[in-house]
């Protein structure tokens, strides 16, 4: 691989006179999974949103397969389509059924016709377990089945890379499980994610890089081992005790 | 409390046949008998009409044994004094029935025009509240000036006053019967299509109110996703949001359609004679304005009635599981 699927170059976003991100930079290849930690506020979620450009950046670069992203002229809806997203509320759309959410995209985006687009979003919703499910509404879904369709749902686009904004955050603690299983399968079956998680359990099993992220840059990266057994920063250091701290007691 | 009751009652069956027989049958009867009648009424004059056997706006039930009937009765109170006094009723009952067999065939042409008016003004309405509604909530700064100066405008002014300002101070009449067509056989003349203009422009800014705010409650992230797997905005509101919003906004829609079609009298101003119109026509050639007020009266409950019973079937026939509230 001579360049990286994505990279990310001084990258620089602000609310206001509020500065989110101060410089991020962050390199990942095919097959990558980079998991995003950090205290809440430190500009995680923004950062992977300004990767499919749901927020838009002030400065800096991102380029996805080499082909620069941020520009003024780039076609935002041809860059999601290489960009799945699965979001911490899901926010399956409500008045579609599983199988409605998995082939929305596929049918309206990649102009699939209907028949295809059924039977692979079938293989897609068989992959997280719930064919079964495929003609329920997501209000007939626990939070770990909607969870699972809304994975199923950025898969359905063939993305390049999917970025997953605290998957497991607005779960019961007893649904997260599923919920992970699948992410790591995606990861064994070469899935290029990056991740917003605090599960460590994910973490250490499935990440390839672990980067944490504290007041808008980053603090430390490197694989799960390294970086949570022999953290060089103090604030890592500190940040991962309390994380084991909430561990233990939850 | 009502479902607490029937949960925890030792018969729930009986319950629920008591309910069916006496609560839902008399208003599914009378229902569907008004609109036999209507039906007959508009084939034997619109259709039949001509064809040897059926005369135009002839009642299907005679007067005479209403009257005859009613003469009896009376003749049997005036012997009873005051005691007799229900019985007069009984027979002034006879005779308003009699009167109404009269007046109802005229009045079953009123109500094709009221139909008519209603459901090309509240279909035309709808088509130009969507758009609006979507400029007021996701337009541009002056999209949304423009939407929001026109419903404004238009709810805070009285109805008949648009109605009379196209009518009168406009040459649309004018241009109206210029159109080919207009006038002749079944197309009402010019005045009913001024009336279904007002009525459209009036109630495409109601409805945009109802439809602007269902869209404004359908949750942020709903976009977000339907932008996120590479939609449009204009995509992502129309495959998304618009569904939904649509879905929410059917119960206040129900709301618009039974207030138009009682609005829809005021058509009877510029001359078009739909069920009021009619009613009032009869009234000043008769002066039984009671008598027939009370008819118009209930036939315009029918209509009403009709309209909701239709759309509750449609609001059940579209229920979604988390999409508005679902009904037990």
């Amino acid at each position: 691989m001579t360049q990286p699927l994505l990279s990310i170059d001084d990258l620089h976003k602000s609310y206001g006179s509020e500065e989110v991100l101060e410089g991020v930079g962050l390199e990942m290849d095919q097959g990558d999974v980079t998991v995003l930690i950090g205290p809440s506020g430190s500009g995680k979620s923004t950062l992977l949103r300004c990767v499919n450009r749901l927020t838009e950046i002030n400065s800096g670069r991102i380029a996805l397969d080499g082909q620069d992203v941020t520009g003024a002229d780039t076609d935002v809806n041809e860059l999601r389509k290489q960009v799945g997203m699965v979001f911490q509320d899901f926010n399956l759309f409500a008045h579609l059924t599983a199988l409605e959410n998995v082939t929305l995209g596929p049918k309206k985006v990649l102009g699939m016709d209907a028949a295809d687009a059924e039977a692979a979003g079938r293989n897609h919703l068989e992959q997280v377990g719930l064919l079964e499910q495929a003609d329920s509404y997501p209000a007939e879904l626990s939070g770990g089945q909607k969870q699972r369709v809304g994975i199923a749902r950025a898969l359905a686009m063939d993305p390049e890379l999917v970025l997953f904004d605290e998957p497991t955050s607005a779960l019961d603690p007893e649904l997260v499980g599923e919920v992970v299983e699948v992410m790591r399968d995606l990861a064994d079956e070469g899935i290029t994610m990056l991740v917003v998680s605090h599960e460590m359990d994910f973490a250490r099993s499935a990440a390839s890089d672990i980067v944490f992220l504290d007041d808008g840059e980053i603090v430390e990266h490197g694989p799960p081992e390294q970086l949570f057994q022999n953290p060089t920063a103090d604030r890592t250091e500190q940040f991962l005790s309390r994380l084991h701290a909430h561990e233990e007691t939850a | 409390m009502s479902t607490a009751e029937s949960t925890t009652s030792p018969n729930p069956g009986l319950r629920d046949r008591v309910g069916t027989v006496f609560t839902v049958r008399p208003l599914t009867v009378g229902l569907a008998l008004f609109w036999v009648w209507v039906l007959a009424r508009w084939t034997t004059d619109f259709v039949l009409a001509g064809v040897s056997g059926f005369d135009r706006g002839t009642p299907f039930i005679p007067a005479a044994p209403f009257l005859t009937t009613a003469d009896a009765v009376a003749s049997l109170a005036t012997p009873l004094g005051v005691a007799g006094a229900p019985l007069v009723w009984f027979a002034d009952t006879l005779r308003f029935a009699a009167d109404a067999t009269a007046y109802l065939p005229a009045l079953a042409h009123g109500i094709w025009t009221t139909v008519l008016l209603t459901v090309f003004s509240v279909c035309l309405g709808f088509a130009l509240a969507l758009p609006l509604s979507v400029v007021r909530v996701y337009g541009g700064r002056w999209a949304r000036w423009f939407a929001l100066s026109y419903t404004e405008l238009i709810r805070g002014t009285p109805l008949l006053a648009q109605l009379f300002v196209l009518y009168f101070a406009t040459s649309l009449t004018q241009v109206l019967r210029g159109v080919p067509g207009v006038g002749v056989g079944f197309v009402p003349a010019q005045a009913f299509w001024v009336a279904v203009i007002s009525f459209t422009l009036n109630s495409a800014a109601y409805q945009s109110e109802y439809l602007r705010a269902s869209l404004e409650s359908v949750d942020g992230g709903q976009l977000t996703a339907a932008r996120a797997i590479g939609l449009s905005k204009l995509e992502g509101i129309r495959y998304v949001v618009v569904p939904q919003g649509l879905r929410l906004a059917l119960p206040s829609w129900t709301n618009e359609l039974v207030y138009l079609i009682k609005y829809s009298s005021l058509a009877s101003f510029i001359t078009v004679q739909e069920l009021y119109g009619r009613t009032s026509t009869i009234a000043n050639e008769t002066y039984q304005y009671t008598e027939l007020f009370v008819l118009v009266a209930i036939l315009y409950l029918a209509l009403v009635v009709s309209a909701s019973a239709l759309m509750d079937r449609v609001e059940s026939h579209t229920a979604t599981a988390g999409v508005g509230h679902t009904r037990q």
